[in-house]
């Protein structure tokens, strides 16, 4: 039996298997998530707002968009859920506003005696989870389609909240919340907020470690960084039979290296050290990952290596690296009365260096094969030659020496390497170019935002390309997906580790006399980052000391663990470094800050977003979600509960409006009675930028926060960017619009075979696009 | 008497008065291929939904391993080890291969609230059976949708033996899909019947059904023609058979006529 199974699968492999593709690494696995459009999208919208404004990338902007993308994300991760399940609840958004408002009238205002908060909170959670319960049983008991239903639901709830509201206060506003009995409690939980210069680093205590104090944050940020590049090359690459020891020993000197020359870029701020350190890091990089590759992963054999592209691919790639180490320099020296640099000169410079952009991506086109090299080629001419004028002496030598370094990096590119994969070529041509670009930016620029920030990204955008193409010179690409980590007994450390950490934090906090739920998250956090150390101590010890196989996924959940404390240490402390600058010391000795402050919203919407994620994507449940979204029937007929799971989704959306309703009524203590109307509109749209399908059965819950966390970011970047705020809708729209065009276009590459979403529920197509136009015209009158 | 793993003795159903079903008798048994022949109308559903639990025979006796049983309920005859694979397949496209094969019944790890699917056992399982199957899929995190009408009755053939089953109902397999497409199929029916299944295929294509059966029972209009081992038909007579026998004859007569004139 066993032996003809093997023939069986030993001739099928035989037949088909020579056609096969190697084995996903962790990059494209990344790139067919329906979620990726959407992340790069929030990035590119993040660097144009960065490079426009200037209050846009500190702590407060960040701030501030946060908690416009908290209320919006906190809806949209159940929305999108729900939508993956096959439904719409257009009554989303006016149950965010009743909830608030049944509570404050419950707690105050019936016959004049209310019934306090410590009642009407868990009623009005109780009245939210009946209509998502009666939504979701009366979808399922009559078949209608969600949105007919819930659009009802959504006017009785629109009529309820006013003639209520007038029935028992006769204003439309409901008020005095902050008088009811209970407040106090309740305001300690929904209306907690982090004042970040409120707990800062204790500057005393670490004064001797100032590196510590100061830098913590970037230290974890490249130890993340580093830790997600070396799991991607460890899912990605073929391990050697015996290791390289020489090779290892090159590894562990260009780590040394690129962490001494990173501790020195933090510790002097100078255009020499920047120089100094910057090539100290590039160097210590390139040579760890080099040695890295060789001591662990088999070499490529000449075939996998392929070919190498022609003379003239190193050439337009050099050209247009060339011009634009020109333009940017010509640009930023005509322009250095204004602050930003940048897009602070005329109009005319802004179009040429547009034009020097799309030259660059042509000549990245040409250089993959697409197209001749002679239109980028001729394109940088007709753009070089205007460039002369901006010229001044100075310039003119800066401009023949970086050029010089950069055309002759490239003939030792070409000329070293005969045999190199043409993507290989193009990856080290454009971070060559980038590297080029950064150092002219850094002796060039005005603001030292531009100086310092500008360069370090660049920097670090390059040498991450760099890497990655050494990686892929020197090492064979695996044929089969590694095993998982086997972590088992290690976990259990870890757990252990947290959960005493939590007791015992939570325990000291409690002490020390703060309020019960700052201490339980407090001492969660703690808890959290204790087992977070242990368990990425035991994945760095066992990807050096053991031969598992399996480490690269842990290694990738260290890193992305690492980069997320990173940010939040950034975000929620003080830095030393900060201290000196944003703080003085007043006349009775008193520390004052600026107060830059969190809600308690920002977490709720941070935990709905991982929690919603991991349902969706690792519980049994998830997968009923998909199953009942994609194809209804078959999913009942293998025996899954496709009404319980329906009606189950229609209250969580009513749960998470029930915690918005709570956010809003305890920030603001008075509510409108048409707070939230319309909102269900951008729930929606948020969930499909997300990559979420509008017609069910495929999407994803992180995507609908990255999706809130843009339209955060566009509809107050607008206003830090100071544009004039009457085209904001103008650009809100054309900005979603591009977002997902490239969802698409992303997913439809990544995916290759087309997907058959159309094919397959041809019947809910027309319907869903009447759904969010009806209900939220009316709405937007309403509310503006 | 060799005790057979089932046996259908005479099975009828009526629905009023209409007689849907008179007179099947046949077996089936593991490591065979039982073939269900018959046109549109002849009964093939009523068939399969009296093995599959979804209605229950009116006479006759159904007979699993030496006792005699009726399915109140689908489930029922799931436990029982029968297994049917409808038409429609049952699979959720836009879902990966993994979730398809196991969904409604995940394997877990962990403790709840922590409950989470074994995702690396899940994979690992479904390519494996999918091995068993002749197929090598290459990800298993690949959507049903972007399979093969073949593969996709593969994974749905693969899910069923995986989860138990002892008898396979095949619900007209091959109609929907091409010629080589349904080699691949009839193949996998081949490699379900040598790892010791009971297929049952049910099809209106004897071309189909003879390469592949060891017994043949056809149906028409409801009424069973007959219960044949392969040793005693020719795949012309199941032709024959198939297509009406006597009618076929006379029509052929009446058109060598027509053109004689």
């Amino acid at each position: 039996m066993a032996d003809t199974i093997n023939e069986q699968s030993a001739a099928a492999a035989d037949a088909g298997g020579d056609e096969r593709l190697a084995h996903r690494g962790p990059i494209q696995t990344l790139l067919t998530r329906p979620e990726i459009g959407a992340l790069l999208g929030a990035v590119g919208v993040w660097l144009l707002f960065w490079l426009v404004s200037a209050p846009f990338g500190t702590v407060g902007g960040t701030a501030n968009f946060l908690d416009v993308a908290a209320y919006l994300g906190l809806m949209a991760v159940p929305v999108a859920l729900l939508m993956i399940g096959g439904e719409f609840d257009l009554s989303s958004g006016a149950m965010t506003g009743a909830t608030a408002i049944i509570a404050i009238l419950l707690a105050n205002d019936i016959n004049g005696a209310g019934l306090g908060l410590h009642i009407a909170v868990p009623l009005s959670l109780a009245f939210a989870l009946a209509i998502g319960w009666f939504n979701g049983t009366l979808v399922e008991k009559t078949s209608l389609p969600s949105f007919i239903v819930t659009l009802g639901t959504f006017f009785m709830l629109i009529g309820a909240k006013l003639g209520f509201s007038k029935l028992f206060t006769n204003k439309v506003l409901v008020e005095g919340l902050d008088e009811a009995e209970g407040y106090d409690f309740w305001n300690g939980i929904f209306g907690a907020e982090w004042l970040r210069n409120s707990h800062l680093w204790d500057t005393r205590k670490w004064s001797n470690l100032w590196l510590v104090r100061d830098e913590v944050w970037a230290l974890l940020l490249m130890g993340g960084i580093a830790a997600l590049m070396i799991g991607t090359f460890e899912l990605t690459y073929a391990r050697r039979k015996s290791p390289n020891v020489l090779a290892g020993a090159v590894a562990a000197a260009g780590a040394v290296l690129a962490l001494v020359g990173l501790i020195y870029l933090l510790a002097q701020d100078g255009r020499t050290s920047q120089w100094i350190g910057g090539i100290l890091v590039s160097a210590g990089v390139l040579a760890g990952v080099a040695g890295w590759c060789r001591w662990r992963y088999a070499a490529p054999t000449r075939d996998e290596r392929g070919t190498s592209p022609g003379w003239w691919q190193y050439l337009v790639s050099g050209l247009a690296a060339v011009v634009v180490a020109i333009v940017v320099a010509a640009v930023m020296n005509a322009s250095d009365s204004s602050q930003l640099g940048f897009l602070g000169g005329s109009f005319g410079k802004f179009v040429f260096a547009l034009g020097i952009a799309l030259v660059g991506v042509l000549a990245v086109v040409a250089a993959l094969g697409r197209i001749t090299p002679g239109y980028p080629a001729l394109g940088a001419v007709l753009v070089a030659l205007p460039s002369i004028s901006f010229l001044i002496t100075v310039q003119a030598a800066r401009v023949i020496l970086f050029g010089g370094l950069a055309l002759l990096g490239i003939a030792l590119l070409w000329s070293s390497a005969r045999r190199v994969k043409p993507s290989v070529m193009v990856s080290g041509a454009v971070s060559l170019a980038i590297v080029v670009l950064a150092f002219f930016i850094q002796s060039e620029a005005a603001s030292r935002k531009l100086r310092v920030e500008l360069f370090t990204v660049l920097l670090l955008v390059a040498l991450l390309l760099a890497a990655s193409a050494v990686a892929r010179h020197l090492s064979a690409v695996r044929t089969a997906a590694p095993p998982p980590p086997q972590f088992g007994r290690w976990m259990h450390v870890c757990a252990a580790l947290g959960v005493a950490g939590v007791v015992v934090f939570t325990v000291v906090e409690l002490a020390d006399g703060d309020a019960i739920l700052y201490s339980l998250i407090s001492g969660a956090v703690k808890g959290g980052i204790l087992a977070f150390v242990a368990y990425a101590l035991g994945t760095l010890g066992r990807t050096l000391l053991t031969r598992d196989e399996g480490v690269g996924r842990a290694l990738i959940t260290t890193g992305i663990g690492a980069v997320m404390l990173s940010v939040a240490s950034r975000l929620l402390f003080v830095t030393g470094s900060e201290l000196d600058k944003i703080c003085n010391i007043g006349t009775d000795g008193e520390l004052r800050c600026p107060q830059t402050q969190f809600g308690v919203v920002v977490l709720s919407f941070l935990v709905f977003a991982a929690v919603g994620s991991w349902l969706l994507m690792r519980t049994q449940f998830g997968s009923w979600i998909m199953a009942v979204g994609g194809n209804k029937e078959a999913a009942r007929s293998v025996g899954v509960p496709a009404a319980r799971t329906k009606t189950t989704l229609f209250m969580m959306v009513s749960g998470a409006a029930w915690i918005t309703g709570m956010l809003i009524a305890f920030r603001l203590t008075a509510v409108q009675a048409d707070v939230g109307d319309g909102n269900e509109f951008r729930y929606i749209i948020v969930a499909v930028v997300g990559g979420n399908l509008l017609t069910g059965g495929y999407g994803s819950a992180l995507g609908a926060g990255i999706g809130a966390v843009i339209w955060g970011m566009i509809s107050q970047g607008i206003g830090f960017a100071q544009w004039n705020s009457d085209w904001r809708f103008l650009v809100l729209g054309a900005l979603l619009l591009v977002a997902v065009m490239v969802n698409n276009y992303v997913r439809g590459r990544a995916e290759k075979a087309p997907t058959t979403s159309s094919a397959t529920r041809p019947d809910k197509t027309e319907i869903t696009i009447v759904v969010p136009a009806e209900p939220a015209a009316g709405a937007k009158e309403g509310q503006q | 008497m060799s005790t057979d793993f089932l046996e259908l003795r005479g099975i009828s159903k009526f629905y009023g008065n209409i007689i849907a079903l008179t007179g099947v008798t046949t077996t089936v048994n593991p490591g065979e291929v039982t073939c269900v022949l018959g046109d549109n109308g002849a009964g093939k559903s009523t068939f399969i939904k009296i093995l599959a639990g979804v209605h229950q025979h009116d006479e006759g006796e159904l007979i699993l391993e030496g006792s005699k049983v009726r399915f109140a309920h689908p489930r029922q005859a799931l436990a029982a080890g029968i297994a049917t694979v409808y038409q429609d397949l049952a699979m959720v496209p836009l879902m990966s291969v993994w979730r398809n094969f196991f969904l409604g019944q995940e394997p877990k790890k962990g403790m709840w609230p922590f409950r989470q699917i074994d995702i690396d056992e899940a994979k690992r399982i479904a390519k494996e059976e999918m091995a068993k199957m002749g197929i090598d899929i290459r990800d298993t995190e690949q959507s049903v949708g972007t399979l093969s009408g073949g593969e996709r009755q593969s994974v749905a053939i693969a899910r069923a033996s995986y989860f138990g089953a002892r008898v396979l109902i095949l619900d007209e397999p091959t109609s929907a899909l091409g010629v080589k497409q349904s080699g691949v199929v009839l193949r996998r029916i081949v490699e379900a019947r040598d790892q010791g299944l009971a297929v049952i295929f049910i099809t209106h294509n004897p071309n189909h059904a003879y390469p592949v059966g060891d017994r043949f029972v056809i149906l028409q209009r409801g009424v069973s023609l007959g219960n044949w081992a392969k040793e005693e038909l020719t795949q012309a007579e199941l032709t024959q058979l198939m297509a009406g026998g006597a009618e076929l004859e006379e029509l052929q007569h009446e058109l060598a006529e027509a053109s004689a004139n």
